[in-house]
């Protein structure tokens, strides 16, 4: 199944977005769409993403239904003093892409590391491509 | 006086300030930190400053690099970032992603502009490729002088955070009055 070859991103949010459900001590109702590479390698979907200033506690990956969702809750943090410039914001990151069917769900495995988050989504063995020799007689 | 026109407006009137608050959020939150797939139209790396009596404290998201990927220097007046993100699949090699070699299909995305296309194994696809990598160098002009041996930085989670003491002669300084 080459489900993966049509992973459509659902737009959790607009870019950025009112978020309504922002935990307690997270920035200040920011959320934004964190951009990311997705990349089918055949036996695995590797998706990665730039979640920076989140902390790996605040991370949260699920899959139901075909839909991968990443959460990441990015704590507040303010500069000492007062602000001369603020040239980007700090906010929660949130999005969802549609993998579809054919995934090892319970083998999904998601790694941190530099503000980068790193999420690979096996294909179920049954349904990864495989290539057949061919035998002269 | 018109108690039942006003409880009547009452919740139109919350509606529109909560789409007041929704619109002003939309069009007056600051961007995102700037490592899209496109070239950065302003200043890169993005940068917030804020500064306290005694020192300038400057932040930038860097996302996926290392200490040994980022490269700081300051003299009296300026700071200095430069660095690098490498390419998506160099870090793949970094991370001991499994070679594609199951398959025989070929990148159905165009390569970017950042021309790493000839390392790219057989049988990988890639379906989004939003995450820039490229060299950066951003030369800041500070706002106060510092001494720029007192200066640190730190890359926690991918957040870069340089403090910056400013020199004796920038820091405010009390004047006593004495009376006669």
């Amino acid at each position: 199944m080459s489900s993966a070859a049509q992973s459509s991103a659902q737009s959790s949010a607009p870019q950025p977005s009112e978020s309504n459900q922002a935990p307690g001590g997270s920035a200040p109702g920011l959320t934004y769409q964190p951009h990311v590479d997705i990349c089918d390698c055949g036996a695995e979907v590797l998706i990665r993403a730039d979640v920076p200033g989140a902390r790996p506690e605040g991370i949260d990956v699920s899959y139901e239904d075909g839909v991968l969702s990443v959460k990441a809750v990015v704590p507040a943090r303010t500069l000492p003093g007062r602000s001369l410039r603020e040239e980007y914001g700090v906010g929660d990151y949130r999005r969802s892409f549609r993998l579809g069917e054919g995934f090892d769900a319970a083998q999904i495995a998601a790694e941190y590391r530099h503000g980068l988050l790193t999420i690979r989504v096996p294909r179920l063995a049954a349904v990864r491509p495989r290539k057949i020799a061919v035998h002269t007689a | 006086m018109p108690t039942f026109r006003a409880g009547f407006a009452h919740p139109l009137d919350e509606l529109r300030d909560e789409f007041d608050r929704l619109w002003t959020s939309l069009t007056t939150a600051p961007p995102l930190h700037g490592w899209g797939p496109e070239q950065p139209t302003a200043a890169f790396p993005a940068v917030n400053i804020a500064e306290t009596d005694d020192c300038l404290t400057i932040e930038a998201e860097l996302p996926g690099l290392d200490v040994g990927d980022i490269d700081i220097s300051a003299t009296g007046e300026e700071l200095l970032l430069k660095g690098s993100r490498p390419a998506s699949l160099s870090e793949s090699s970094r991370s001991g992603l499994p070679e594609g070699s199951e398959g025989s299909r070929s990148s159905s995305v165009p390569e970017g502009s950042d021309g790493n296309g000839s390392a790219e194994p057989r049988g990988v696809t890639w379906h989004r490729r939003e995450r820039g990598s490229r060299e950066f160098e951003r030369r800041i002009t500070l706002p106060a002088t510092i001494d720029p041996s007192g200066v640190e930085a730190r890359l926690v989670d991918g957040v870069l955070t340089v403090t910056c003491p400013k020199a004796a002669e920038a820091q405010p300084h009390r004047v006593s009055v004495h009376s006669a």
